[in-house]
């Protein structure tokens, strides 16, 4: 009973002002139209491999690791992601041959897609390589957003030895950037 | 979508109050006059007003932007809209609106026919809403922070209070002399509702430098608080009711009470020359009832993921590292606001003597009545960035014995074009009252930066009229 009277009360002071007032045309419909698109860059996975770590006699070599990566749990961010690039840089001052594998895995273990990237040994020049961007759209956007865990592969091919005295490292820089879409 | 529309006008049109009310301000033919300065020179045998219409008044002004420029029909996508109010706003852009509905009021004069000290009471109805344009988080939220590389976003942008509280008042004033009116108002806070967030801090940062392991410096950095008063229960999955119903109940009865105190005067330099000032809402709110605080405090260094091939290495969860670095937390303490405090102060000069005072002087006074009247007024009130300040210049003319007009140009961070203009007339005991602010902006009110109004109907009782 006394919020109908506020409305009514409010409904005259309304029309109060409608009365000796003039107003263009507007459209509160235009809302719906609203369409934000922000594009976020992010750092993605990083690493750093001495060659200490890869310590042998000449053979090839494998090191493994997987993560948890559940930037995809979130509902949000899986509902408005319309494409994602990652970018994928490698220097490598170690004087042996690598390719590195990053797996994308689903909650389950499954593997939803393998990337691999070579990398030659390092010969006394400056020896970084910026891979192509992986460009995440449609079918390939969906597989990515299952994705759960990240699993890396380094593997060394054979060369010379390695031992606790050998210099230089294998690293990894990547980022994410990623086109949000939110309506 | 009836929400949506409430939620839109309330963010965005509306934002609006700088609540100076410079119209009604010393205009004392209107008893509502003594509410912005206790010590107005008022006067009456008694008075009360019309229920629920004595006096109605709201404010709506945002400093940089108006509904034109958002919601015009004029084909330009809506998204470029957005963007061009939040590229022309800073972050100390505000939109404020307040709104106020007079439930009861009267006053009376005390001590004989000869005293002129009066006592007046009220109970008003208030709802404040006042919000920063949140600059930096409305650029990520439109841009990201692609094109921002090395930009610090400031959460502290974030800013906004918004309350539904009613006040119950008492006055006091005494025409002391001929040369001086002092007056005072004790006023009981009851606030239904209440949300502020207004001290907030940190940001979120992109960088890039050399020599660091990874491609990005990523930091967040949070002190984010919003308390809530009257309002937690209703967020509740259980709650079942109407809110507004609930809100209106609770700022009657069952609010969260506060004190506040109102002061002024009047004093003449000569008869006609006058200077007032008053102090008003000079108070607090302890918020006690239905009270939740969330903060999100800490700091978070973004890395990415990081493999050590180190099979004796527990694989790391760099989310539940964020939710530990920055939880949520959520408190039940009781806080105080303090109210939006008000500074008015006026000189007028006076001249050009009244005709129509023509009832004999049986008592003996010479009150000389002047018919015109111009000034300067000023206005502040405190907010949380920085202090609101208007200046007014105003004419007021006597047009019959009981019909007055008011005309104001104020200055302010809204507009500095503000023309208002107010009326007050007297039929028999009836006093009637119409005040508009930004005349101007009537012919389109839609490409308006502020909007004022006050109305209201009392019924005043003088001596000459028994």
């Amino acid at each position: 009973m006394k919020v109908n009277f506020i409305y009514r009360i409010f409904k005259i002071l309304f029309l109060s002002v409608l009365f000796f007032s003039c107003s263009s045309d507007l459209d509160f419909d235009q809302t719906k139209d609203l369409k934000l698109e922000p594009v976020f860059v992010t750092n993605l996975a990083y690493f750093n491999v001495p060659a200490t770590q890869l310590a042998n006699s000449g053979g090839g070599q494998v090191l493994f690791d997987e993560q948890f990566f559940d930037a995809f749990k979130e509902k949000f961010f899986r509902d408005n992601l319309i494409k994602a690039e990652l970018d994928f840089e490698i220097e490598n001052t170690i004087i042996r041959d690598f390719t590195v594998e990053i797996l994308l895995l689903d909650a389950n273990g499954q593997i939803l897609e393998t990337d691999s990237y070579s990398v030659p040994a390092y010969s006394g020049n400056s020896n970084v390589i910026k891979y192509p961007t992986e460009v995440f759209e449609n079918q390939r956007l969906e597989l990515l957003k299952k994705t759960a865990k990240l699993a890396f592969f380094v593997r060394m091919a054979p060369g010379p030895a390695l031992d606790q005295n050998s210099t230089g490292s294998l690293k990894l820089r990547s980022g994410a950037t990623a086109y949000m879409e939110i309506e | 979508m009836r929400k949506a529309y409430l939620i839109l006008m309330i963010t965005f049109q509306l934002s609006c109050f700088a609540q100076n009310k410079e119209v009604l301000y010393n205009f004392t033919p209107i008893p509502q006059s003594s509410l912005l300065n206790p010590g107005a020179d008022v006067s009456y045998k008694f008075y009360f007003g019309i229920p629920v219409l004595s006096g109605v008044s709201a404010n709506f002004g945002s400093s940089s932007f108006s509904a034109y420029d958002l919601f015009a029909n004029n084909g330009i996508n809506f998204n470029d809209k957005v963007r061009n109010v939040i590229n022309n706003s800073s972050s100390k852009d505000k939109a404020q609106v307040n709104q106020q509905l007079e439930l009861f009021s009267g006053g009376f004069r005390v001590g004989g026919e000869d005293s002129q000290s009066y006592i007046s009471f009220g109970f008003y109805q208030e709802f404040d809403f006042l919000m920063y344009v949140p600059k930096d988080p409305a650029i990520l939220a439109l841009d990201g922070n692609r094109n921002y590389i090395g930009k610090s976003f400031n959460l502290g942008d974030l800013n906004v209070r918004a309350e539904v509280l009613s006040v119950f008042h008492v006055g006091f004033h005494k025409k002391l002399n001929e040369k001086l009116v002092l007056g005072g108002r004790a006023k009981l806070y009851s606030s239904g509702a209440n949300a502020t967030s207004v001290k907030n801090s940190g940001y979120i940062y992109t960088g890039q430098s050399a020599g660091t392991p990874n491609i990005y410096d990523q930091i967040i950095s949070s002190n984010l608080e919003l308390k809530t008063s009257g309002i937690a229960s209703f967020t509740k999955d259980e709650y079942e009711g109407s809110i507004p119903k609930d809100i209106a109940h609770n700022t009657f009865f069952n609010g969260s009470l506060g004190l506040g105190l109102d002061a002024g005067l009047t004093y003449y330099f000569k008869e006609n020359l006058q200077f007032t000032a008053s102090i008003v809402d000079l108070g607090f709110i302890r918020h006690t009832k239905d009270i939740e605080t969330i903060r999100y405090k800490g700091t978070y260094n973004y890395q990415g993921v990081n493999p050590s091939f180190d099979p004796t290495n527990e694989p790391e969860n760099i989310f539940d590292e964020f939710e530990k670095a920055i939880p949520r937390d959520t408190l039940y303490n009781k806080y105080t606001t303090w109210r939006p405090t008000k500074f008015y102060s006026s000189l007028q000069y006076s001249f050009g003597e009244a005709r129509y005072d023509g009832d004999c002087n049986c008592k003996g006074k010479i009150n000389r009545k002047y018919v015109n009247a111009i000034g300067g007024q000023l206005f502040m009130m405190s907010m949380p960035v920085e202090p609101f300040v208007a200046l007014t210049a105003f004419y007021k003319r006597s047009i019959f014995e009981k019909l007055d007009i008011k005309a104001t140009y104020t200055f302010d961070s809204y507009s500095n074009k503000n023309i208002g203009l107010g009326i007050s007339g007297t039929l028999g005991k009836l006093n009637m009252y119409l005040l508009v602010d930004n005349v101007l902006e009537y012919k389109d009110v839609s490409k308006a930066n502020s909007i004022a109004f006050q109305f209201g109907f009392n019924f005043v009782f003088k001596d000459s009229e028994d």
